[in-house]
């Protein structure tokens, strides 16, 4: 299989703006499926609301885009129902956990057989650039002109809570990374998140001071190193999975 | 065999013999022995206690787009909460059913207190214009034979159907043989299941899987087609009960509890009763209405389907509203005396 056949070219072009995290991703994920050469048929994918949710429909198999923030639970209702399909979850930070939060919450205790990829740009970038529960300490938004006050929150904290988790950090730099981490989430048998660092330029980027894409994955590759060990929870500005089966540790 | 069993068990046991595989619901007050029934059913059925109301209306869509025949229920603080997945629902064309067992509301309200304060919600609760289809039993038997029929509208229909219960139907007690309810039979799946390799379901306005959101003409195109469908497969569930009494100028118009504790009066009135709420029973009531001087609607709210009523007969139409809580014939007789 080749990654274009994953691809719905009748869609293409993306309504992503050139620069942005979320292509990337998608090819990256495009060339995951290709190496486990998933039938179309044995496939879907769901998408929430967001620049990340338009994801779902340019998928080349059945995929399903939802109300804002509920990916996870429509996800969880096709696998109960179909449990021979691969469900995967291509949303954005402020769809999962943000409005979906409970969602995530619970689909990770449960350990549902779900492979949910989040795009993380710590921003609400279709609607503008307002403050995600991802946004940076004293980032600046439409929301939080003076800067955001809060703690970013941690989703690693909440998926590793469980004693049975899969949790996984990648950016959209470090793309060989990225694409070995997905191929690893959607054959995980349970519940498997890949937080994705990436920027979102136009609503975000470009008023942090970026001037173009390249700027941003620049940003990324001095900001996020691999994690040397497989041991323990990965530190904020570290890249790789962190796992337990439930039986150990 | 004949044995005493609850509105809620009887909507349970309806959905199962409907062919019902998926079931997602989250407790609340007065529903909880529809989950309580189907809880346990595994493997028969995939059965969960989802994490809030919201999860469990989506988790019922994607099941039902996955193959299934999906329910789940609920009561007014869990509908409310439903709506953004009914509207999903419409949009997406994908067949569900979705009890709501009428409390007093707004909000919290008077939690273990039936009430009828639902039935414009069930029409409009969640934004935009749709045409939903709605049922609403008033005993034992009747949960059980329109749990199926909302099960086969919401195929022929392809749409969420919601069936409207009222805590007192939902907790009446009855002796019924259920194995002899004489019903339709259950209509096979209308949707392909996922996994046929290139569709896409949206929530977004869109043709063949292609968004198209900023084409008002075919917005309007749109929604001609799917009213039309709503219409006619509504067409084929036109159910109500209409008894006159030749003897009296007025038609008392109930469903749900209220229809039961005003049947007793059918010796001094005539009495319609409307199972299919919505779209509502435009023919039949004009019927019934044009044969007589009075019309007046008794429902456990503040007039909200006799507005519905009056829209259709463009006359004046009276209202007995009991509003929620308990309710009883002395009163209601008084009342109607009164009008």
């Amino acid at each position: 299989m080749n990654y274009k056949d994953y691809i719905n070219w009748e869609k293409m072009p993306t309504t992503w703006c050139p620069g942005c995290a979320i292509g990337t991703i998608f090819k990256q994920t495009t060339f995951a499926l290709a190496e486990m050469a998933l039938a179309a048929e044995d496939m879907t994918v769901v998408s929430g609301i967001g620049c990340s949710g338009r994801a779902a429909g340019y998928f080349n198999a059945d995929s399903v885009h939802v109300t804002h923030g509920r990916a996870i639970p429509v996800a969880e209702g096709i696998k109960r129902a179909n449990p021979k399909l691969k469900v995967i979850v291509f949303s954005g930070d402020g769809d999962l956990v943000g409005i979906g939060g409970n969602h995530l919450l619970h689909a990770a205790r449960r350990d549902v057989d779900l492979a949910v990829i989040c795009v993380n740009n710590g921003i609400y970038g279709m609607t503008g650039g307002q403050m995600a529960p991802t946004t940076p300490t004293g980032e600046k938004t439409l929301t939080s002109p003076h800067g955001t006050a809060y703690a970013p929150l941690n989703i690693q904290g909440i998926v590793t809570s469980n004693r049975r988790h899969w949790f996984a950090r990648a950016s959209t730099f470090h793309i060989v990374h990225l694409q070995k981490v997905i191929r690893e989430a959607v054959e995980h048998p349970g519940f498997a998140f890949v937080e994705v660092m990436g920027f979102c330029i136009e609503n975000s980027g470009r008023r942090l001071g970026f001037k173009s894409g390249h700027e941003m994955l620049t940003k990324l590759k001095s900001d996020y190193k691999l994690k040397a060990g497989p041991d323990g929870l990965l530190g904020d500005h570290e890249l790789g999975v962190v796992k337990n089966d439930g039986q150990s540790g | 065999m004949k044995s005493l069993i609850m509105g809620n068990e009887a909507v349970a046991c309806g959905a199962l013999k409907a062919g019902m595989t998926f079931f997602a619901a989250y407790p609340i007050t007065p529903a909880s022995e529809i989950m309580h029934e189907l809880a346990g059913r595994e493997p028969e059925i995939a059965f969960v206690h989802a994490e809030d109301e919201i999860a469990s209306i989506h988790m019922a869509i994607g099941a039902s787009l996955a193959g299934r025949k999906a329910m789940t229920s609920t009561s007014g603080p869990g509908m409310s909460l439903k709506q953004e997945g009914i509207g999903l629902a419409h949009m997406m064309e994908v067949p569900l059913v979705v009890v709501n067992v009428q409390r007093v509301g707004p909000s919290t309200g008077m939690p273990t207190l039936p009430a009828q304060g639902d039935i414009l919600q069930a029409a409009h609760g969640s934004h935009g214009d749709y045409v939903p289809i709605v049922l609403y039993p008033s005993s034992v038997e009747e949960c059980y034979r329109y749990t199926i029929e909302a099960f086969n509208a919401a195929e022929e229909s392809r749409s969420p159907v919601i069936l409207l219960l009222d805590g007192y139907i939902a907790h009446l007690q009855e002796t019924v043989d259920l194995d002899a309810v004489a019903i339709d039979p259950p209509i096979p799946r209308t949707l392909a299941p996922l996994g046929q390799g290139r569709r896409h379901f949206t929530g977004l306005l869109a043709r063949d899987g292609v968004p198209r959101t900023k084409d008002t003409a075919y917005y309007r195109e749109w929604y001609a087609r799917v009213k039309a469908k709503m219409l006619e497969a509504a067409a084929h569930y036109r159910f109500f009960d209409y008894q006159k009494n030749p003897a009296s100028d007025t038609l008392i118009i109930a469903y749900g509890i209220t229809h039961r504790v005003v049947r007793p009066l059918r010796g001094s009135y005539s009495l319609f009763k409307p199972v299919r709420m919505f779209p509502v029973l435009e023919d039949e009531i004009r019927a019934a209405a044009a044969e007589h001087d009075k019309i007046v609607v008794v429902e456990m709210n503040d007039g909200q389907y006799r507005g519905e009523v009056q829209k259709v007969l463009r006359r004046e139409v009276l209202g007995v509203n009991p509003l929620g809580g308990t309710i009883s014939l002395k009163e209601i007789r008084e009342r109607l005396r009164e009008l």
